[in-house]
This record gives C-alpha cells, structure tokens and sequence, in this order.
C-alpha cells in the first residue's frame, strides 16, 4: 500500500501535467512611463509593476484603477523616478522620446526600453507594447475592432447629416481664466480619423492657442464645439458660464444649431491610449444621437459624458 | 534732459496728451471694429443688446483703466523704491512685493479652493503686504534705522524665498500652474472695473500721500539727515515711503499680475528727460508709466492675433529699445 | 621698533591666513561629508557599508548602478555647478561693485533661459535634447555680448554695463514668459521646471563637460584676483596702481559668463546661488578676491548640493528641482547673517 501511494505521489506532477495545460509564462515585468503606454498596457491585458502619475484625478485615473490596484507609482510622467524604477527591478520600460529622451540612457541601462516618439499616438503606442510582450495577437484585435467602430462611425454620420457632413470641429478646454482650443494631438488626430475637419480660423496653428478675451470669440466658430471642462475646479465652471452667456457667443454657429458638447478631459486629452480614444468614440456616437454596434466588452467600465465619470458596471 | 521750469512743464502737457491719445486708441482699436458713435452710444444710451457697446463697456474701458492705473502706480512705486534705496537696480520688486503676491495667490489656486481674478486680488495684497512687513523688520539694523543696502539685501532674499516656494507648488501641480500662467505673465483684460472699485480708495490714498512727501523724498536722496530740516525723521519718512510703495505696487500686481519692466525702467527714463525732482519726476512716471502700459496693451492684441500676449512681455519688448538708449546717453557725461 | 612692528604684521597676517586655511578646510570636509550623505540618501536609503562596496565596485549589483549612474553623477554635478555659479557671481559682484550683482542681474542667465526656451517650445522636436546645453551656453553668450557691446562707450563702466544688464534681462524674462504662456502643455511645463532649476537626469556626459570649464576659467580668475581687488577700490584707484582697467575687466567678465553660462547650461535657472553665495563666503573670510573664490565655491556646492539632496529625497516619490530649495535654504542663511552683522552695515 505504501509502495501505491510512493508511486501515485511520484506521479502527481506529471498527473497534474497532464491534467492542466500549460500555464502561461510570466507575464513581463513592465514599467510604463506615459499615460497612452498605460492605458495600453491594460487594453492588452498586462498589469504593469509600475506606472507614472496620471494628470488629473489623482493618483490613477478611475477607468483604470481597479486595473491597478495595487501597482507601484514610479513618480511623474515628465520626471519619473529613476531610482525607483531601478529599484523596481523591470523586463522592460516603456517611454516616449517626447518625454524621456533625455534619460533614455539611464533607462537603457536598467533595462530594455522602447521608446515611441511622441504621447498621443495611440496606435503607435499600443503596436509598440504589443511587440515588446508578445501580444501582437490581442493588439491587432483592439485595433481591427477600432478600424470597425470608425468605418461604422463614418457612415452613420455621413448619413444622418448629409449635406452638413463633413463638420468643422473645435475642441476647447477652459481654464479659470483663458480658453485653450486644440488643434493636434490626441483628439485632434481621432477626429481627423474620423473625417471632421478644422474649423477655419485655426487652419494654421500648431498644437492650438490659448485666448483671454471674450472679444475673440469668434475664433471658436465652428460647427459644433466640444468643450473640456474639468468637473471639480468651480472657477473653470465659473469662467465657462461667463463666456458662454457673452452675446458674441450666442453668435456661434455651433451655439445656433445646438451642437455644443460638453465632454471629459480624461478621455478626450489625459488618457491617451486606446482605452480612452474608445471611450471618445463612445462621446462622439452619443453626442450625435448615433446608435452603436452591439458594446464591445471593453468599453462598459470607461467614464461617459452624460455619467460625469462614473463608470458604468463591468 | 529738460532743464527750465518751462519746459519741464510743456514736457509733462505732451505727456498727459500723449497719455490721453494711448488711452483713446487703446478703447477704439481691436479685434471688433468699434465707431465713435458707438463709443459715444455706449457711454450716454447704453444699450445692453449692441455688441459694440458690451464690448466697450465690458473689454475695451476696464482693460484701458487699470492698465492707466497700473502702469502709473508701478512707475511711481518704482522711483520712489530707487529714492529710497539710492540703488538704480531697485524696484517694487526688490521689497518681494512680487513674489509675496506671487505666492499667495498660487497657494490660493493650489491648496485653498480660490480660484477666481476677484479672489486673487485679495490673496495677492494680503500677500504683498506680508511680504514687505517681512522685509522692513529683517532690514532694521541696530538703533531701528533702514539701511538702503540692508533694505535691499533682505528683499533679494524674501523675493527668492517666496518665489522658490511658489515654484515648488507649481512644478508639482500641472493643473494650478495652467490656472496661474496668465496671471503669472501679466493681464489687464478679463477684469471688470468692479474689480477695481473697492482698491481705488488705496490707489488714491497713496497717491495722494506721496503728492504730499514729494519734498521730503527729494531731501532723502541728498541724505539721511537732510530730512530732518524738514521736520521729519528719516526713518518715518521713509516708512512712509515704503507704506506708499506696498500699496501702490501691491494693488497693482494684485489687480494685473506680475508686470515687471514698469516699476525698474520706467523711473530711469523720467528721470533722463526730467531730472530727479520728485516734484516733475513722479507725475512724469505716472504719465510714462500710463503711457508704456496702454500702449503695450494695444500692441499685444495685434502682434499674435488672435492670440493675446501677456501686456507685461510687451511693456518689455516696447520699453528695452528706450532705455537702452537712454542707459548709453545718460552715461556719456559720466 | 621695526622689527617688532614687522614681527607683529608678520605674524598677524600668518594668523590671518592660518584662520583662511582653517575656514577652508572646514568647509571642504563638511562639502565631503555632505556628498557622502547624499550618496547614503535617496528613494531608498543604502547602508554604508553597501555605497562603500558598490563604489569599490562599479559593475556589481543593482545598488552599484544606482550609486555610481545615478547619484555619483548628479552629486558631482551639484558640487560644480553650484562652485561655477558662486565664483561668477564673486567675480561680478566685485567688478559690478554692487552687491546685488549676479549673473541673473546682469542679463546673462535670462539669455541662456531665453535660448533653452526657445529650444524646448520650438527646436525640441527637430533636434535632440542633448543639444540643449549648447543652446544654453550660446545664449549666455549672445546675451553677455550684447550687454558688453551695448554698454561699450571707450571702455565699459560698471555702471552702464549694470544698466544695460537689467534692460537686457527684463526683455529676455519677457520673452521667455511669451513663450512659456503660448507653449502647449508640456513645453511649458518643462520649460518652468527648467527655469526653476533641476539637476534631474544628470549624466557623466554633463559633468565631463561642465569640468573643462571650470578647469580654465578658475585659474584665469585666480591669475587676476589683485586686478579686481585693485578696481573694487574705484578705478582711478586701479589705475594708479597700474592695472590695464579694460582688459582686466573684461577678462573677468568673460570668466564670469564662461561659469555661469556653463552652470546654468546644465542646470537651468539656478543662478540664485551666484548671489547668496559670495555673499555667505565674504562674511567669512572679507572681499579679497584671492580668497573669496575658493570659499564661494566651497559655500555655492554645499547650497546646490543639499537643495538637490532635498528634492530628492524631501518629497519622496516626487523628485523636486533643486532650484525651489536653493533660495529656501540660501535665504534664511542670508537673513540670519543680515542680523548678526546689524553693525556693519
């Protein structure tokens, strides 16, 4: 009777073998330097060791903080803490020319790093991830389904506004005491995606501007204007009511034809991966009374525009 | 450098015309065509529909106001600092005027929930003042006196202690420091006159009060003990002097941020044309100082349009050429 | 007697001297001890025992690197930057013959704040960061030879040079705030850190170019330490004691510009050091240029040094400018030392 059980007990490992299949390597141990290279990491399934601080609700944005709970902040996107992401011990560092060249010595040091160009680029970003885990698989999927959403997108707003299709679009963020219009990067990049255009007076600026005063108001003429506004700051909301009740705005096309959206800043400009350029896409459908394909599983936990940031559950 | 009586006076009638020209072409010329007769609707039937006169009423007139007064407070601050100091290097700053309004307004916008241009005027003068009572009682030497030197000394130290604190709250805080930039680079626009109205009472008051110590700050700058023929201590002179000073450049960066090329350079150039008489030189420093403000507002609606440049970048780029000229000229005799 | 008398200014000027040596020395062991705690302090403390290891050596463990790629280089850097801002700042002070002299006032740190925001807001993108410090040092020197040439009138006197300064640095100031307020975001933002004043990210590249600096600069200051001593006096003064005024100056000029061009090139806007430091080190040892150069920058590394051991370590896991600190411990230093000498002035 011994003798069985020896024996059983010797086999047990390779019963189990047998038994479960191959349990998946270690995922790897990554630190993401940028907030896009973050949401990345997540959309691809991976929960990094350590993260950078995001911009606004600190010290993780909330569509991301169940996914990382317990994760390890290495400091500032503009000036991570080199010393503890050497002491963090990681496979691989993720980081972004635009931010890090100037350290990418020292990462290089600590260990292999890829590096993509700029922040906003979100199929740059999560491309580049997904080639240095292994995930190419799950990155392509994300992507196939983003073209779809697009190509979806773009018929249905071809079709519901005809004539006015294509829109001239301006995104406007309020500060306590100037308004900044955006013409580039994140939002500016999905948008053009999706086919909207520039709005006239903004056709040669570089990253946007910034104005101060309500008599230049009729720079934002648009056809529809999507407005940042950050929902616990009053004097944004205060600065925000005070243009908005200025005769020049009345003025407005976008004012006119009822087409100003009040949106999140998290998706629209912080979150910078593909998570959050999902989550734009969601805003834009609403906004335009679309109706979407049947949700894709990833989007249900991402902050709304109409939920003011509370996700809806999983 | 005019020397009779006579033409320092036509020089200061030029001046006021001049002064009152840039504040009419500050109120007409903009974005937004704007006619006399709207600026004259404006004034006698205001009409609250017509965009003209909103913007008048609204934009062009407050924003022409304050950089008048401003500009003028600043000036006269400045030369009386430099009187004070007997130091050419000294101006509203040096007495961490400045900085002391700097910080208290980023602490505001930063941990305190004040965000508003209404809420920063008032940290931004309980600031300044703190900031200078800081400076005068680290500046007193043994027997209570007010060293030109020792004043300066501790200014140069309060403003970089008070500036490196306001940068610490910056750097670590992405979102106050977009809320304070503006403020921080100097803006006369987006002020109601409302604004304005509960800080006249201190514009002028010191104003007034320094109209009043003309002669005694142009006995200071022959001596200490000169003053004293006068009838008055040099210390509480310039006690005095410095009262006026917080005042005037306090209220003026709490009303328009921190605008730093008026109160240093501006008192240099009235003195070049006017001499150092505080009796010409301060109505000369209002008038220049006026003068160099609203026409930096004007230029910065139309260098970057529509993009509005800080007004305190373009007294800069306005004032340099001139004192520069005025800095060889002045010292050729020398 | 004469002997006696001799004997005594003899001997009086060894006790003078033996008293420089003796400050000198303090504060060169306290500068060691102090780059030793540094080297200790950081996100995670490491033992003694184990820096001392990881020194010996280099390639061993993960401690290893973080001493000798990390700390080491940004430890180093701190100590030259903050000698080369103080020795400037000395030599301006003493030919400005104005106390509040540094190389903010007279224009030269707005020039090179100027150059490295104009890089950061409109060059970052087409050129590598690594050209930065260059920009830095170029505008340094652009704007130094603008004060010099504007202020020139035979020869440049103090006065109008100090004049020319202040204009020159009140425009620059401008434009730099015009570019950090139309900058997008980021720029701006890494722009302010710059001005502030940081020594993040420093790398053996940036102290093997700092180095040469102040390996030429500082001896050609020392060479001309008598000159300066002898203009502090007023220049007729000066020139009766034979001292070619123009040429001296503007040696020490160039000194002053080449330390803090190539401080302020490697740690942004640090400057303040240049004026509290030679401030410190005169009420230690007097204004002879002589001495007051080696001990300014003794004074000027421990400032920079424990305002970067503060940001390092104060605010963990933020990693604060050194800049914000500098004023934070030079000020009060500064106050304190206004009060114990209420006499002198």
């Amino acid at each position: 009777m011994s003798v069985l059980l020896l024996t059983q007990a010797a086999l047990m490992p390779f019963i189990a073998a047998a038994d479960t299949p191959s349990s998946p390597p270690e995922p790897p141990r990554i630190v993401t330097l940028y907030q896009g290279a973050t949401d990345s990491a997540v959309a691809l399934g991976l929960t990094p060791i350590g993260v950078v601080d995001s911009w606004l609700e600190k010290p993780m944005y909330r569509y991301l903080r169940d996914a990382l709970d317990s994760v390890e902040h290495v400091g500032l996107e503009t000036q991570p803490n080199l010393e503890k992401i050497a002491w963090l011990n990681p496979d691989l560092v993720i980081a972004s020319d635009f931010r890090h060249a100037r350290i990418a010595p020292l990462l290089e040091a600590i260990a292999p790093t890829v590096s993509a160009p700029t922040v906003f680029n979100f199929k740059t970003t999560l491309n580049m991830v997904a080639n240095a885990t292994g995930r190419e698989a799950q990155a392509n999927e994300l992507l196939e389904q983003w073209d779809d959403r697009v190509a979806d997108f773009r018929q249905q707003i071809a079709a519901k506004l005809s004539s006015e299709w294509p829109q001239k679009v301006a995104v406007v963020r309020f500060k306590s005491d100037h308004v900044r219009i955006y013409t580039s990067g994140f939002a500016g990049s999905i948008l053009d995606e999706l086919g909207f255009n520039q709005p006239d007076t903004l056709q040669s600026q570089s990253w946007g501007m910034k104005l101060s005063s309500t008599e230049n108001i009729p720079v934002l003429d648009a056809d529809a204007l999507f407005i940042l506004l950050e929902p616990d700051d009053p004097a944004i909301a205060d600065n925000y009511q005070h243009w908005a009740s200025h005769p020049l705005w009345q003025q407005l096309s976008a004012v006119q034809s009822g087409r100003v959206f009040e949106v999140e800043p998290v998706s629209w400009m912080m979150g910078g991966g593909i998570l959050a350029a999902n989550a734009m896409l969601d805003d834009l459908y609403s906004h335009y009374g679309l109706l979407q394909p049947e949700a894709a599983p990833h989007q249900a936990c991402l902050p709304h525009a109409s939920g003011r940031g509370e996700p809806a559950s999983c | 450098m005019l020397n009779s009586t006579a033409a320092k006076s036509i020089g200061l009638l030029l001046g006021v015309l001049v002064a009152l020209g840039a504040f009419f072409a500050s109120v007409m010329l903009g974005t937004t065509e704007i006619s006399l007769s709207s600026l004259y609707g404006s004034l006698v039937h205001y009409d609250p529909t017509n965009i003209a006169h909103i913007i008048l009423l609204t934009e062009r007139l407050p924003r022409a106001v304050i950089a008048a007064l401003v500009g003028a407070s600043l000036a006269i601050a400045g030369a009386l600092m430099q009187t004070m100091t007997r130091n050419p290097l000294a101006s509203p700053g040096i007495l961490g005027i400045n900085a002391g309004a700097m910080f208290f307004v980023v602490v505001a916008v930063s941990l305190l929930p004040l965000h508003t241009p209404a809420h920063y005027v008032w940290a931004a003068l309980l600031g300044a003042l703190v900031a200078a009572i800081l400076v005068v009682v680290l500046s007193r030497g043994r027997h209570g006196e007010l060293s030109p030197l020792r004043v300066v000394l501790a200014g140069v130290a309060v403003t970089a202690m008070f500036v490196s604190f306001s940068q610490g709250l910056l750097v670590i805080d992405q979102q106050s420091f977009e809320s304070v930039l503006y403020w921080l680079a100097g803006s006369v626009s987006g002020r109601d006159l409302s604004l304005v109205a509960p800080l006249l009472p201190l514009f002028g008051g010191a104003l007034l009060l320094s109209a009043l110590l003309v002669r005694h700050a142009n006995a200071l700058l022959l001596g200490d003990d000169m003053v004293t023929g006068l009838g008055m201590q040099a210390t509480t002179i310039k006690l005095l002097l410095g009262l006026i000073v917080i005042v005037l450049a306090g209220s003026a960066v709490a009303l328009a941020g921190m605008i730093g090329f008026v109160g240093l350079i501006v008192p240099h150039m009235a003195r070049g044309v006017f001499g150092i008489d505080h009796r010409w030189l301060l109505p000369a420093c209002a008038l220049l100082g006026a003068c160099l403000l609203l026409l930096a507002d004007l230029g910065s609606r139309f260098l970057m349009p529509p993009q509005e440049i800080p007004v305190g970048v373009m007294t800069a780029l306005i004032g340099t050429p001139f004192f520069i000229y005025l800095a060889r000229r002045k010292m050729a005799g020398q | 007697m004469r002997t006696d008398a001799t004997l005594t200014l003899n001997s009086a000027a060894k006790s003078d001297s033996n008293r420089l040596l003796r400050r000198l020395l303090i504060l060169s062991l306290l500068l060691l001890a102090s780059a030793g705690l540094s080297l200790y302090l950081g996100s995670f403390p490491t033992p003694p025992l184990q820096v001392l290891n990881a020194l010996a050596a280099p390639q061993s463990s993960d401690i290893a690197f973080i001493i000798w790629e990390l700390r080491l280089p940004r430890i180093t850097l701190a100590i030259l930057v903050g000698a080369a801002l103080a020795i400037a700042g000395a030599i301006l002070q003493s030919i400005v013959r104005n106390p509040l002299a540094s190389p903010d006032v007279i224009g030269i740190t707005s020039g090179a704040a100027l150059a490295a925001v104009v890089f950061l807001s409109l060059l970052s993108s087409t050129l590598s960061i690594h050209w930065l410090p260059v920009a830095a040092m170029l505008g340094a020197l652009v704007s130094a030879l603008l004060v010099v040439s504007l202020a020139w009138k035979n020869g440049v006197s103090p006065s109008r040079m100090v004049l020319v300064g202040i204009g020159l640095a009140a425009a620059m100031g401008a434009g730099t705030t015009l570019l950090i307020v139309i900058s997008d975001d980021s720029a701006a933002m890494t722009a302010y850190v710059w001005l502030t004043g940081s020594l993040y990210a420093a790398q053996w590249d940036d102290v093997w170019s700092l180095l040469p600096w102040l390996v030429v600069a500082v001896p050609i200051s020392l060479l001309f330490a008598r000159h300066a001593d002898a203009m502090a006096l007023g220049d007729s003064v000066a020139e009766g004691l034979g001292v070619a005024i123009v040429r001296s100056r503007l040696v020490l000029l160039a000194c002053s510009v080449a330390l803090a061009g190539a401080a302020v090139a490697f740690a942004g806007g640090l400057s303040f050091v240049g004026l509290i430091a030679p401030h410190l080190a005169a009420r230690l040892v007097g204004r002879n240029m002589a001495r007051l150069v080696p001990t300014s920058a003794l004074v000027g590394a421990l400032i920079v040094l424990y305002a970067d051991l503060l940001g390092r370590v104060a605010f963990l896991p933020k990693d604060l400018p050194a800049g914000i600190f500098v004023a934070g411990i030079g000020a009060p230093f500064f106050v304190y030392l206004l009060h114990r000498s209420r006499a002198r002035f």
